[in-house]
């Protein structure tokens, strides 16, 4: 039976693209969203090594009933990729701290959960891959993205740290930092200041969701099993 | 097999899989950070009676508990298993 990969925030975007990936590179997939897309649908129609299931990932309690759904349901996972967030922008000064909490919580605090249950299976399996999807802003900053900058720099510590914890029982523990991409989540990201990205981008181009997706596969893939800790970025060259 | 059985014979299967040497015997006093096992063994065991038992005290207890001893990491299984099966 091949690889089951996990990919959360897989309605659409990033997320949608690692599915098409993953299933062309011969893995199962598990896509997690809080809804089913009309894309995700028309992926899944015909694919049976594609399962969608249902779950809100801030509603942290319900964390450990759902992986340990996921390994009775679908078997123990290979591989993880933490792709779903949040990413409202917004002034600290003035930010809401139900807003601050809401997005430490689903970009960070999920995150943690679901690669705390989950790589339960992957320690008895003595394999596996944590992927988690950080963002250039981790290290660039940005302004009004202060607590999301926030997040994902979280997401990098954690994933350094983990590598270490869990290197001896064969997993590896990776982020990839995608730069600015066309996406539902930077669609506020438009005119001078979206021309002026890709101006300053060495490839005067933006990332794509795809360009990133490969980025994962490649974590995934058995080639990648001496690459652990470490930030993958893509960003078209922006942060060169 | 009683349940301090099926735990006794998954740590000594969780200890060959992480590579590591169990001080034998293991009795109720031994002390689990010297019984030879790693944290991260530890971590595989929690997993493995997870998988076996369908439960996992550490994740359903309020607050953190960190049993010292064997006999104390087994009365804690007993425990929520009691309140699985109400036996």
């Amino acid at each position: 039976m091949s690889k089951l990969v996990v990919v959360t925030g897989a309605s659409r975007g990033l997320g949608l693209a690692i599915c098409q990936q993953a299933l062309q590179a011969g893995y199962r997939v598990l896509a997690i969203a809080r809804t089913e897309s009309s894309a995700l649908q028309q992926l899944q129609s015909g694919n049976t090594a594609l399962q969608f299931l249902a779950a809100d990932l801030a509603q942290l309690d319900q964390l450990a009933t759902l992986c340990s759904r996921i390994s009775k349901d679908y078997g123990r996972p290979y591989a993880l990729v933490n792709n779903a967030a949040m990413g409202n922008d917004g002034v600290l000064a003035t930010m809401h701290n139900s807003d601050i909490a809401q997005l430490l919580t689903l970009n960070l605090e999920a995150p943690i959960l679901l690669a705390k249950y989950l790589l339960r299976p992957m320690l008895l399996n003595q394999t596996g891959r944590i992927i988690n999807i950080s963002s250039i802003i981790a290290r660039t900053g940005f302004n009004g993205l202060s607590v999301y900058a926030a997040s994902k720099a979280g997401l990098e510590g954690f994933s350094k740290s983990l590598a270490r914890e869990v290197g001896k029982a064969g997993i590896t523990v990776n982020c990839v930092a995608p730069g600015y991409m066309q996406t539902d989540m930077t669609s506020s990201l438009q005119g001078e200041k979206l021309e002026s990205i890709k101006r300053r981008s060495p490839l005067g181009r933006l990332a794509t969701p795809d360009d990133a997706a490969a980025a994962v596969l490649y974590l995934l893939s058995e080639q990648a099993s001496a690459v652990t800790g470490t930030v993958i970025t893509v960003d078209a060259g922006s942060t060169a | 097999m009683d349940l301090k059985q099926r735990i006794k014979a998954c740590l000594e299967q969780t200890a060959e899989l992480a590579n590591c040497q169990l001080l034998q015997p293991v009795t109720d006093d031994t002390v689990l950070l010297q019984s030879g096992l790693d944290s991260l063994g530890f971590a595989m065991l929690v997993a493995q009676l997870d998988e076996e038992l369908g439960f996992d005290p550490f994740s359903e207890m309020e607050i953190a508990v960190y049993p010292r001893t064997f006999a104390e990491f087994v009365q804690m299984y007993q425990q929520y298993q009691q309140k699985h099966t109400g036996v």
